[in-house]
């Protein structure tokens, strides 16, 4: 029997309890119960959800919480479309529940601060602590704010390269540019997120310029002097775009000296140039949780790691996957990432089970991009991952033809583009 | 008759170059999905593999990689990527996927 006055200590306990349970994002995570094992994964894109997903299907025992600051994803395959107008953001919008639903996956909407490796934990901006046995980072990208781009006026010249609302004001701008304005790009330095998003990106915006605003121009300034498929590119603006596109390599008029981003004028070793819609796509590094996390060498922009299991060679039981891991030759694509995710999934399900890693893992990539709604071009790699490096495997790989006579490749080619997303993000995310 | 089913199925294995790897054949196949779909089942315009039959499989793998098929020549990129007996793995596992 209870009497009154204890009933009324239970209810306000059960009520301190339940606040706390609201305050908390991750209640019952700060200690690992005895005989269980828990991987931690943080960050939800193409990495980290191709961790989860494989993990779950190589080893059904495993703790598995992903940890993930956005409730929607948006990703920047097929971001460029939404820019040119072919696309709406709902197209390239993905979330996390079915990992949850379906394959058992403790999702965690915080933000990290840091992964602590010396406690093994994942430490989030509130404070609260993550246990874990093994973690796998796939953090993405973040920039160097220089020559006078600052992350405070980002909405005035749109990098878009995170997808999401950069993604929505870079389509604006473009959607409300005059018909006779001037698109600049300014196109970084490698290595960067998608080798040649930003080639594909004014191929789209060509097309929409052409048959929306067809006296506007396009001046892209590069900070490199030769880009991904820059002859399928090039040859194929030609085609599809004839002189509309202009583009200065870095050694030709590119190289950017300063930026103003609220009036739009890049100022380059030559002249100042005057943009209707500025998209500055600076330089990059890996994710500043990398740096936070001591994942990053001093000096270094990205995580070293051991390419076969891609464990950080700074911090054990931590694994760097995707754009923020120094994977070369392997680009920074959704498709390394996703690939990269899998195979550490494997190789950490092994090692959870006192195996050893597999040796040699086997990593691939393939990127199509558009030029048109109904023209596509591709680029493969196949690589082995060796103790001290990862090797592009000899006459593996390549382009796409250069020379399609008769268009079909092409046509070929986008209608696979378009499978290719649907494949990559119903494989890891469905 | 033991000796004869004995050495029957001696000669059919012959036509079989390696033995399955599960676990490599698998490991194989992950960068496979990303296009293919997972285990190979695909639902896009990219074509489904999973169930294939393994010789056949095999087969045109090799006919990618020689340059014997053609295509779109994406599939000659992967699999001058693979050796032969890597090919044989993947067709093994795919033609296993249920």
């Amino acid at each position: 029997m209870i009497n009154r006055r204890d009933f009324g200590k239970l209810v306000l306990g059960a009520t301190a309890l339940s606040f706390t349970a609201c305050n908390s994002l991750a209640s019952g995570l700060s200690t690992i119960p005895a005989n269980k094992k828990r991987v931690v994964i943080v960050g939800g894109g193409f990495g980290g959800a191709a961790t989860a997903r494989y993990l779950r299907k190589f080893d059904s025992n495993v703790e598995i919480v992903l940890v993930e600051q956005n409730k929607e994803y948006y990703t920047c395959p097929f971001s460029n479309a939404v820019i040119a107008g072919m696309e709406k953001m709902d197209f390239i919008k993905h979330d996390l529940s079915t990992l949850a639903k379906k394959h058992n996956i403790k999702v965690v909407h915080a933000k990290v601060a840091k992964v602590d490796g010396a406690n093994q934990n994942v430490v989030l901006e509130n404070g609260e602590k993550i246990s874990y046995t093994k973690a796998v980072v796939s953090p993405g990208i973040d920039f160097k704010y220089e020559k006078g781009y600052t992350k405070e006026n980002e909405k005035h010249a749109p990098h878009a390269v995170k997808a999401g609302e950069q993604t929505t004001i870079l389509q604006k701008q473009l959607e409300n540019m005059k018909d006779g304005g001037t698109f600049v790009m300014v196109a970084p330095a490698d290595p960067f997120r998608c080798p040649p998003g930003p080639y594909e990106r004014i191929s789209l915006v060509a097309h929409y310029i052409k048959n929306n605003k067809p006296n506007s121009k396009i001046i892209v300034l590069d900070q490199k002097d030769k880009f991904s498929k820059q002859v399928l590119f090039t040859n194929g603006w030609k085609e599809l775009y004839g002189d509309l596109i202009e583009w200065r390599a870095a050694q030709f008029g590119g190289k950017v000296v300063s930026v103003d981003p609220v009036k739009k004028i890049v100022v380059t070793e030559d002249e100042e140039v005057q943009a209707d819609v500025l998209n500055y796509i600076p330089n990059q590094k890996a994710s500043q949780l990398a740096f936070d996390s001591g994942l990053v060498a001093d000096g270094k922009d990205w995580c070293d790691i051991h390419p076969k299991t891609f464990e950080s060679k700074l911090v054990k039981d931590v694994h760097v996957i995707g754009d923020a891991s120094n994977a070369a030759p392997m680009p920074k694509s959704a498709f390394s990432a996703s690939t990269q995710g899998k195979v550490v999934a494997l190789q950490i399900a092994r090692m959870l089970k006192q195996q050893e890693p597999l040796n040699p893992p086997k990593l691939a990539n393939t990127c199509y991009s558009l030029l048109s709604p109904n023209y596509g071009i591709s680029i493969a790699a196949v690589y082995n991952a060796l103790d001290d490096k990862i090797q592009n495997v000899d006459g593996a790989g390549g382009v796409s033809p250069e020379t399609d006579p008769d268009g079909h490749i092409r046509i070929l080619e986008a209608k696979y583009a378009y499978a290719w997303y649907e494949s990559q993000t119903a494989d890891i995310f469905k | 008759m033991k000796k004869m089913a004995f050495l029957l199925a001696s000669i059919a294995s012959l036509s079989f170059a390696v033995d399955y790897d599960p676990v490599r054949g698998e490991m194989l196949s992950l960068s496979c999905a990303n296009c293919h779909g997972t285990d190979g089942k695909s639902t896009t315009a990219i074509p489904k593999i999973a169930g294939l039959d393994k010789n056949y499989m095999y087969q045109t793998l090799l006919e990618y990689k020689t340059g014997k098929r053609v295509d779109t020549h994406m599939m000659q990129k992967h699999t001058k990527g693979f050796t032969d007996e890597e090919l044989e793995q993947l067709s093994y596992y795919f033609s296993k996927v249920k």
